[in-house]
């Protein structure tokens, strides 16, 4: 069963995790863009972690991404806290410190524009933690992103220290899908949640 | 740690299951009670046992707690005030409420602070915030009023009567 596709973007590529690439995951986990948090120690929980993105996919409670330029990898993107009743899902970019603000918009765009358009999600939220680059939050404005609120010390960095966080929405003008009766509405543009393996599916194998 | 506590004119206490059904239905089975969440009345009274069959499981799992809180004159069910989706790694949780109409702003600066208190020393939460629909006037007022701060909007959080819903978030920080 395959939940999350590969998706090309001029210069690089999105893939799902895959066991084969813990090794470069790891590297990526050594380098944490976030305030606050550690490199990781044990490798093991990265198995683990290519389990749950599997798992997450199929329940639609997550979406995530390796991102490859030049076949290595240098970040991923994830999709969590998806509510696919409510059409909205929070995104967020971690890379390596070599992949470029380029490429981290063009690997978030490419894997907005599949949610969009196999699961209809409206709403994407990004939440950007003081202390991260600020070049995020220009790219964000740049890709239709508003700054909605500014959550103050939503983010805990250590034992008694916060951040705050700027959230930002980036609501698609595209239609909301009209609900059908179940059953009905096997064309391409109506199939959320079905396994991209299945041979009625647009983007099937 | 004693989840049950009282202010000088109000007790503040968690509900018992098979005691609190009808006064928990009385309250939230008006409209305008829950209309700032938003989410619709309740309209039978197996809801409200329902709903305190959730709320006990919730508490036991660390992720709620309500209160309900009642007037010492008389005993009446005033209030249900708790906290919801508690994260303990970011030390932070959501504030709900549902007010009764004689519930006003007088009760809210005696009962609030009270609760943050606990939230504050006893479960060592740094950050509460609100989450109300866009334009509550009357929430907005009473939240200003207990020093929580507007901190932005959340848009289309979810369709509710075939209208999107806009949050506003507010909050308070503790410690």
């Amino acid at each position: 069963m395959k939940f999350t596709p590969e998706l090309e973007f001029s210069g690089g590529r999105v893939k799902p995790l895959h066991y084969d690439d813990i090794d470069a995951l790891y590297e990526l986990y050594q380098h944490p863009e976030i305030p606050g948090q550690r490199p990781l120690q044990d490798k093991e929980h990265l198995n683990r972690m290519v389990d749950y993105s599997v798992q997450m996919a199929a329940t639609q409670r997550g979406m995530m991404w390796a991102i490859e330029i030049n076949g290595e990898i240098k970040g991923m993107v994830s999709g969590f806290d998806w509510q696919p009743s409510q059409l909205r899902i929070m995104m967020r970019v971690d890379g390596l410190p070599t992949l470029t603000i380029e490429e981290r918009e063009k690997a978030l765009s490419v894997c907005i524009d599949f949610l969009v358009n196999k699961y209809h999600i409206r709403n994407f939220g990004y939440q950007w933690i003081e202390g991260q680059k600020e070049d995020i939050k220009t790219m964000l404005l740049k890709m239709g992103f508003d700054q909605t609120a500014t959550l103050r010390d939503a983010w805990r960095t250590g034992e008694k220290t916060f951040a705050n966080v700027a959230q930002y929405h980036f609501i698609s003008s595209k239609k909301k899908p009209v609900p059908k009766r179940l059953g009905d509405g096997h064309d391409d543009d109506y199939s959320p949640g079905q396994n991209l393996n299945g041979t009625s599916v647009k983007g099937g194998e | 740690m004693n989840w049950n506590f009282e202010t000088d004119n109000y007790i503040i206490r968690l509900p018992v299951s098979d005691q609190d059904g009808d006064a928990l239905y009385s309250l939230l089975s008006q409209q305008t009670v829950v209309d700032h969440i938003p989410r619709a009345a309740m309209t039978v009274e197996n809801q409200a046992i329902d709903e305190l069959r959730r709320i006990a499981m919730r508490f036991e799992g660390r992720e709620a707690v309500s209160w309900l809180i009642e007037r010492k004159s008389d005993g009446q069910l005033l209030a249900r005030i708790g906290v919801q989706h508690i994260n303990w790694m970011m030390l932070n949780t959501q504030m709900q409420w549902e007010l009764n109409p004689e519930c006003d702003l007088a009760v809210l600066t005696e009962v609030v602070p009270a609760i943050l208190n606990v939230l504050a020393n006893d479960l060592q939460l740094r950050r509460v915030e609100m989450r109300v629909r866009a334009g509550s006037v009357e929430q907005k007022q009473n939240l200003e009023a207990l020093s929580f701060e507007h901190e932005g909007s959340l848009p289309s959080q979810f369709e509710y009567n075939g209208e999107d819903v806009n949050f506003d978030i507010y909050s308070v920080l503790l410690g």
